[in-house]
């Protein structure tokens, strides 16, 4: 379904002719277009034109989702998940747990589909009052999580930030050094008697010197700084209560080292050559040979001539035995039968 | 590898007398849950006693054997081997008049094509058949997962004809005096077709067959191959020998004792299965095709997650009390 070919039911050319068009959704569930939504609102009528349940501008958000529906479920959603936070930690066996997810997922369902809301809403309030305080805690720990996450960000960016500043104070650093080093140059060719040349070349050697200097300085003071996380007396700063610390690796035991056996093959039968032997044993006077496309594929004489081999000897000392289930069964049965019959 | 395999662990029978069995006990179940009613004799009369049975199975075995001699494209002898296995593995477990044999036969055949590598389509399959030919496709592709789950999904089959490849090679190397074993070719083969209507695959491994095989086809034209066989194959154990020898005496029994049946007996036998098959089971009576109408119709009513579980088995022993009646 292409964007463009959506139409806001009320007006419903407007749509077409404007592409940029911005469908609204509202608490019902349906979508209007934003020119509609100012003109109802501009005239003072709530009514959504499909449903006509009363609406109001706030209830109005940019629709995320193509189909309405799909926006309208995900506002209840949100709306009842604050109520409903409840997580794993706070039931005792996981049966338990999903029968509280497959709750909330029921009133959901009801909301959404307008099926039974009354009850569902009375279900609401009871929930509500019965664990009003779990609600509050789990809100709180959410946004001390959330506090956590912030810091963690914001702790990054200000690393960021001083690199990107202790780069631009290099470069400005040695800007300034280089003017000094032009201005010592020039002073030095004005006021002193010696000769010129010899003063440009050691200025240039100098320079060379200084030039080497600094990417060694720029290491060290270039580093970030660390943002220190205690006190100096030892205090942590910050709200640190889950410190992500895994725990030690278990020491893995020294195991035997892994030693290769070959497999040994019962044949059942008289043991046929090995498959390296056979050209040996002259085997491949007896067989087609492989034309040029098959040995191209990979295919040699020794391979079938091997499995042919194999087939034929495996299971020459085979004795019969009974595996099958019914011929177990049937002796059983037989005497049954013979003792009623 | 026949050793590792299935067919070893789950399909094999000490001798005959076990297959025997098996096939009595397949034939007492059916008799006992579709006679209830009836007296001894009237059993005998109506129902087929296991002997009967064994006759028609053999008489479908050489049918299975026609069409695929006249198939197109030519069949290779390992599809038609492999077929037979699963013909003569159904109906140790299950009762002739149970499933209609010439179903299971065609499904047997279409199965082995999928199983064996050899790429027939649907269409040109059914185009091998006389009559109505989606009606047959249908038969097939309905049959075809009751016959997958009779076999217990262990469809991989070994067959004599590797083997006996690889004992000509073997003889060709290793036992130079007696020259050119290819003329023992025809004999062999013709042994081999025979042998697939004898119980023998179920009870001997395959390449103990196709040594049974090259023996009988030596001795048939006056030449001995004893010499190979202590000499160079069992060289190293003797005992085994003994073993061996045991089997392929039975194995060569049993292959000339094999009787092709006579026609009238077959059409007799067909006439009294007619009358004592499982109707739910045969697409051609009025009872199947109506359980089929209704699960279909009773399949859209479903609501999620609630299929009805004795559903079809109250139809099918509503069907069952009604032909019941209808048929005395």
């Amino acid at each position: 379904m292409d964007g463009n070919d959506q139409t806001c039911p009320k007006c419903k050319t407007t749509k077409y002719r404007n592409p940029a068009m911005i469908l609204m959704v509202n608490a019902c569930g349906h979508a209007l277009c934003e020119s509609c939504v100012e003109l109802i609102f501009a005239k003072g009528s709530g009514a959504c034109p499909e449903c006509k349940c009363a609406l109001r501008r706030q209830n109005f958000r940019i629709q995320l989702f193509e189909d309405p529906a799909v926006d309208k479920e995900v506002d209840i959603r949100k709306r009842i998940l604050k109520e409903f936070n409840k997580r794993q930690e706070d039931f005792s066996t996981l049966r338990e747990y999903n029968d509280y997810l497959e709750e909330v997922e029921n009133i959901i369902f009801n909301l959404v589909f307008d099926v039974d809301s009354t009850n569902t809403n009375k279900m609401i309030d009871n929930y509500k009052k019965e664990n009003k305080d779990i609600t509050m805690k789990n809100r709180n720990r959410q946004s001390q999580e959330e506090i956590e996450l912030e810091e963690l960000l914001e702790a990054e960016k200000a690393q960021q930030s001083e690199k990107a500043n202790s780069y631009v104070n290099a470069e400005l650093e040695e800007k300034k050094q280089k003017h000094k080093a032009r201005e010592k140059l020039i002073d030095e060719l004005m006021f002193s008697d010696a000769d010129a040349k010899s003063i440009v070349a050691s200025h240039v050697q100098a320079t060379a010197a200084l030039a080497k200097e600094q990417p060694k300085a720029a290491a060290q003071a270039g580093g970030p700084v660390v943002k220190s996380s205690k006190f100096s007396s030892g205090i942590q700063i910050g709200l640190r209560q889950n410190t992500s610390s895994f725990l030690p690796i278990p020491k893995q035991q020294d195991l035997p080292l892994f030693h290769y056996s070959a497999p040994v093959f019962d044949y059942n039968g008289p043991s046929p050559p090995a498959i390296e032997v056979l050209g040996k044993l002259k085997y491949f006077a007896n067989i087609r040979a492989a034309n040029a496309t098959e040995r191209a594929g990979g295919y040699t004489e020794a391979l079938s001539c091997c499995r042919a081999l194999q087939e034929a000897m495996g299971g020459l000392f085979y004795i019969p035995q009974s595996g099958h289930k019914t011929a177990v069964a049937a002796s059983a049965e037989e005497t049954d039968d013979m003792e009623t019959a | 590898m026949f050793a590792t395999s299935t067919q070893r662990s789950f399909w094999m029978f000490k001798d005959e007398n076990d297959v025997s069995n098996a096939r009595l006990s397949a034939n007492i179940k059916y008799i006992s849950s579709r006679g209830r009613n009836m007296t001894a004799e009237e059993r005998e009369l109506h129902f087929l006693n296991v002997t009967e049975e064994k006759i028609l199975i053999m008489s479908y075995e050489y049918q299975l054997r026609d069409f695929c001699r006249k198939f197109l494209p030519p069949m290779p002898r390992y599809v038609i081997g492999t077929a037979l296995h699963y013909l003569k593995r159904f109906y140790v477990n299950n009762s002739v008049m149970d499933y209609p044999p010439k179903e299971i036969l065609v499904t047997c055949v279409y199965l082995a094509c999928k199983v064996e590598e050899f790429n027939v389509s649907m269409d040109q399959f059914v185009g091998n058949l006389k009559g109505d030919r989606e009606k047959a496709a249908s038969i097939i592709l309905n049959n075809e997962l009751l016959l997958m789950q009779q076999l217990d999904y262990q469809l991989t089959v070994h067959n004599p004809f590797r083997p006996l490849e690889g004992l000509m090679i073997d003889m060709k190397t290793r036992f130079p005096t007696f020259s050119d074993p290819e003329r023992l070719r025809s004999g062999i083969d013709e042994f081999l077709e025979q042998v697939f209507y004898t119980d023998a695959i179920l009870i001997y491994s395959p390449s103990q067959i196709s040594l049974a095989a090259i023996i009988h086809s030596a001795s048939t034209s006056k030449e001995n191959v004893d010499e190979y066989i202590t000499k160079i194959l069992f060289s190293e154990d003797q005992k085994r020998l003994l073993n061996l020898i045991e089997a392929v005496k039975k194995i060569r029994v049993m292959v000339r004792n094999v009787q092709t049946p006579h026609r009238d007996v077959i059409k007799a036998l067909e006439k009294k299965l007619q009358l004592c098959c499982n109707p739910d089971n045969n697409s051609e009576s009025p009872a199947f095709k109506k359980r089929m109408k209704q699960s279909f119709d009773d399949e859209e009513s479903f609501e999620d997650g609630q299929y009805p579980d004795a559903n079809t088995d109250q139809v099918r022993s509503m069907l069952m009390g009604m032909s019941e009646m209808g048929k005395i």
